[in-house]
């Protein structure tokens, strides 16, 4: 299968339904792409492919959700060609499992909504950045429960995100109101607790995220109010930044900036990384973990 | 016929449980200790399997599930009674997993490797039947009681380890595990106890009368004077009600203080704590939906037009802790989730 079918072919995943995580994206289009090859002969050769197509995919969307969601997909085939060394049945059980583990995947979001609406009490009132539809998600739900509680969702410059976010919200009948990204210290003392998303959780146990997210963070702590994380597990990720400038700077710009400038010191990154000592709990489909409960997931996986 | 009778006594029995659990709570019945608690409760459930009518782990594990349900609901603030029976649940289902021969550990937890590795969307039903299934559980049962007896005691053997030579330790209120703990370590080191009466109910004096007939020196403060008093001590030693999932507290009223003078000082905070008192929920924000109200008449004899809240507990979050010491050794409060994970299965948590 040619690279740039795939491409286009993951494109029109994320057109066809706005509502999936880019990481489920990717690995659709990776099983798409190990239905349809037919060159391979070993399974080395096999993954060397599969690299050379996330390399493709992260090309095209630089998000940390896609390299996460690229290296379970490896992840998995080394799994499963460790159980089963003949290329075409070992290619068979992938294929299954693969469409087993989409299935699974496809409901991880509404089982962190079942997970944290708990959390939010009546007359709540809650604090969020940019635009995520996990939070979404458990807002819907504590809606859905006869909750009240109002929302404040920062703007989230560069793209104004959160104004989108405000528009969602309304649609459900929340009320909700849109601050500033400067005014975050100023409304601290009115909520009552911090929701975000995450496009990555790293091993240490914390999160990439929207710019800004890190200062609501550090504001929360400032004012001692809870501040909850909700991703679903496929964002774990294998990367161990210790302050800001160990992020890698692929994730921190969109794929256009990468591709089109030359110096990037110009240019504003789209993410930051908090730390784990800012982050209260994190609701994830494996269950409500503390950050120190995030490494141990990773190793089980990967070691 | 026998049947039937073994049936209404076990009935009974387990109302005869639910009726005192309720009169404990409203401060009318006998005030129990949590590890009494634990025993009965454990007492009550193996006599449940042992007489109750089941014919697969399911079944038994619906039965035991409906009876936690009704325990919980008979004295929401006596979190042990729940811990048991989900230790109960926890021991079917391995007893389970072992009789059908798969190894034990694959089935337990949700994890990433799991999601990616697993086979079909299988759904565990419990449905076969397995002779030894009842024998093997009982046994189970009695290694569990026996754990029980044994936690105050292992607790109290760490002592020598934390407790040095003309250390002045400080505590809150009455524990019987720190009690035991405190006496252990006099046994071979002199040191001084300064006790938190921890009013109304002045459970601090009854502690210092029982350190001091050991030959401890003893010192008993007001609540007021902890802050004063912290400068000089080298260590807190404290129990606790609960231990909740996220490594945080749930202790009698004027914990969080003292934690909170702890961390201003720098002085380490240990919590002596037997893993039943590990529950698997996790504190949300609104303080007073984990509370019990006491009476306050101890408080005020005038009530006319003043509103008296008298909580019984606390919370205390998992950042003021320095190490939690159980029955099986000194942990830190990040690893708690950990000892849950081994202690009971996710499906259980919410009863």
């Amino acid at each position: 299968m040619d690279k740039d079918e795939l491409v286009e072919y993951f494109r029109t995943q994320v057109r066809q339904d706005p509502e999936v995580p880019s990481a489920v994206a990717a690995i659709r289009t990776l099983l798409e792409f190990l239905k349809r090859d037919q060159t391979g002969e070993t399974i080395l050769g096999l993954r060397e492919n599969l690299t050379q197509t996330i390399r493709r995919l992260e090309e095209a969307d630089s998000s940390v959700a896609v390299s996460s969601g690229g290296e379970l997909f490896l992840r998995f085939i080394s799994l499963t060609s460790l159980e089963h060394p003949d290329l075409s049945q070992c290619k068979k059980v992938m294929v299954e499992r693969g469409e087993l583990f989409l299935k699974k995947i496809s409901l991880s979001r509404s089982k962190v909504a079942k997970l944290c609406h708990t959390f939010i009490k009546d007359g709540a009132k809650i604090l969020t950045h940019s635009s995520s539809r996990v939070v979404l998600k458990v807002l819907e739900s504590a809606a859905a429960d006869k909750k009240r509680f109002t929302v404040y969702v920062t703007e989230s410059q560069p793209d104004s995100a959160g104004r989108q976010m405000a528009d969602k919200l309304q649609n459900l009948n929340i009320p909700v109101t849109v601050v500033l990204d400067a005014a975050v210290g100023y409304i601290m003392e009115k909520v009552d607790l911090v929701i975000v998303g995450a496009e990555g959780v790293v091993e240490s146990g914390g999160i990439i995220n929207k710019i800004g997210t890190y200062q609501l963070a550090v504001c929360s702590k400032a004012h001692n109010k809870p501040f909850y994380v909700v991703a679903e597990s496929f964002k774990f990720v294998r990367l161990y930044p210790l302050n800001q400038q160990d992020v890698p700077e692929r994730f921190k710009y969109k794929a256009d900036t990468l591709k089109a400038v030359e110096d990037l010191a110009e240019e504003h990154p789209m993410i930051d990384y908090t730390p784990p000592s800012l982050i209260t709990l994190l609701f994830t489909d494996l269950g409500v973990l503390t950050p120190s409960a995030v490494s141990d997931e990773l190793i089980k996986l990967y070691l | 016929m026998p049947g039937a009778d073994k049936e209404t006594d076990l009935t009974e029995r387990i109302e005869a449980f639910l009726a005192d659990l309720k009169r404990g709570g409203s401060g009318t019945g006998p005030l129990r200790g949590s590890g009494e608690m634990a025993r009965e409760t454990t007492y009550l459930l193996r006599r449940i399997t042992a007489q109750a009518r089941w014919s697969s782990a399911g079944d038994l594990m619906e039965i035991i599930r409906n009876e936690g349900r009704r325990m919980t609901a008979a004295q929401p603030s006596e979190t042990t009674v729940g811990n048991m029976v989900r230790r109960v649940l926890k021991i079917i289902r391995e007893e389970y997993a072992r009789s059908r021969g798969s190894s034990e550990e694959t089935e337990q937890q949700e994890s990433l490797h799991k999601l990616l590795t697993a086979g079909e969307l299988s759904e565990e039903t419990f449905r076969e039947h397995f002779v030894h299934l009842k024998a093997n559980v009982i046994e189970a049962i009695n290694e569990l009681l026996t754990e029980l007896d044994g936690t105050t005691d292992n607790i109290a053997m760490q002592a020598l380890e934390h407790i040095h030579s003309n250390e002045v330790i400080m505590t809150v209120g009455r524990s019987r595990t720190v009690e035991a703990f405190l006496k252990d370590a006099a046994r071979k080191r002199k040191f001084h106890v300064i006790v938190a009466e921890c009013a109304p109910f002045c459970q601090g004096h009854e502690m210092a009368t029982g350190l001091s007939k050991v030959g401890i020196e003893t010192t008993v403060i007001a609540d007021a004077a902890i802050f004063a008093v912290m400068s000089r001590v080298n260590k807190v030693i404290i129990g606790t009600q609960t231990v909740l999932a996220n490594g945080g507290l749930r202790a009698v009223n004027g914990t969080h203080s003292v934690a909170l003078a702890a961390r201003h000082h720098s002085t380490p905070l240990i919590i002596c704590a037997p893993m039943f008192k590990l529950s698997p929920q996790v504190f949300t924000t609104c303080s007073l939906s984990l509370n019990d109200v006491n009476s306050c008449f101890p408080v005020l004899k005038i009530l006319s037009k003043v509103n008296v809240h008298c909580p019984v507990f606390d919370y205390v979050p998992p950042e003021l802790i320095t190490l939690f010491i159980s029955n099986i050794g000194g942990n830190a409060p990040s690893y708690i989730y950990r000892l849950m994970s081994e202690l009971y299965h996710p499906e259980d948590h919410k009863l």
